[in-house]
């Protein structure tokens, strides 16, 4: 149920999708891996949303150079954890919501019990080994991701709705090669915008989910695309997700 | 025959948006993206690998739709193909 102090807060977008829509937002609870570049704005609005439990994960600390785009990290906040920080400020933000974080590596070993629990993960990791890994266990335990990702002032990003939709195996079978990428904050900003939209749709059930379809983001041009992507039938993450598994997620 | 080169991305900064090319009739994908980087060295470091083929984690579509495996360089293009060229983008 939600209290007075929740209907006022979250007014203007009941009116959207009414309070039981609300509700189904505050008993979501998302994962967000990483506290970057994406994981800032993603984390931001899916807490003035009103999702009620977001469990963020990070074990970096907190840069200079990190301040052009990571906007829940401040000038004072270098030096201290990275997930600290977001916390801090995200219980400001809304201290009607439950922020749950965790400095620790996203590896083989922490990463299933991080996750298992989740009715979404987001993204917003900075390399593909760890994607990877995050898409293995969405596939596993049946969970949507949202991924996103940056380099200067491009963007792209997809939604995975397991055995229903291409994984990022299928998408991208093979890792682009690790660099240090530029980046300006904006581009950030309108992929974390793109994936906690995404997460908000697939909590509520409402409009057209990104799933089969690669969104890019370019910035210079001032464009947005989709381009189709489909399973790969002999995917090793998610080829063996038959229609049963499909049926569940509906 | 002409063939539309997309490019996305860095390949975008490199290249263009939108490339034309005139070419000989069932040219290949590969011969196609060799004859683009004939006139950039910069588009030959970021699409190919140094064995020469195209890199693998380059995403190829002709007319929207996704290439793999042996297609990836030995699809055949046709008059009024557009090809697409996407090279995954990896921050965050």
């Amino acid at each position: 149920m939600l209290n007075e102090n929740e209907k006022e807060r979250y007014h203007r977008q009941i009116m959207l999708f009414g309070e039981d829509g609300q509700e189904k937002l505050k008993t979501a609870r998302v994962v967000i891996a990483g506290a970057g570049g994406l994981g800032c704005p993603v984390a931001t609005y899916l807490a003035v949303a009103g999702v009620g439990y977001l469990r963020i994960i990070d074990d970096d600390t907190v840069e200079r150079t990190n301040l052009n785009r990571q906007i829940l990290h401040w000038e004072k906040d270098i030096g201290l954890p990275k997930t600290g920080s977001a916390g801090e400020k995200l219980m400001a933000i809304n201290p009607d919501i439950e922020i749950e974080t965790v400095r620790i590596t996203i590896d083989e070993e922490t990463a299933p019990g991080l996750v298992r629990d989740a009715d979404a993960i987001v993204d917003a990791m900075d390399n593909y080994p760890a994607r990877y890994l995050l898409n293995h266990l969405a596939c596993k335990f049946g969970i949507p991701l949202f991924h996103g990702a940056i380099r200067g002032f491009d963007g792209q990003a997809t939604t995975i709705i397991p055995g229903k939709t291409a994984c990022l195996s299928c998408i991208f079978p093979k890792a682009p090669p690790k660099e240090i990428f530029p980046v300006i904050g904006v581009t950030s900003g309108m992929i974390g915008m793109i994936q906690a939209n995404e997460v908000l749709k697939y909590i509520l059930g409402t409009g057209e989910l990104l799933g089969n379809r690669l969104l890019i983001w370019d910035g210079l041009g001032s464009s947005l695309e989709t381009i189709q992507v489909e399973r790969d039938p002999y995917c090793t993450e998610c080829g063996h997700i038959k229609g049963s598994q499909m049926e569940k997620l509906k | 025959m002409k063939v539309r080169i997309k490019a996305f991305a860095r390949f975008r900064e490199i290249i263009g948006s939108e490339n034309t090319l005139e070419l000989d009739d069932g040219t290949s994908v590969l011969s196609a993206l060799e004859s683009l980087s004939e006139g950039s060295k910069d588009f030959r470091d970021a699409c190919f690998d140094k064995e020469g083929a195209v890199a693998s984690h380059v995403v190829l579509m002709i007319n929207g739709k996704r290439i793999s495996g042996r297609d990836r360089e030995a699809g055949v293009l046709h008059d009024g193909d557009e090809l697409a060229v996407f090279p995954p983008v990896a921050g965050g």
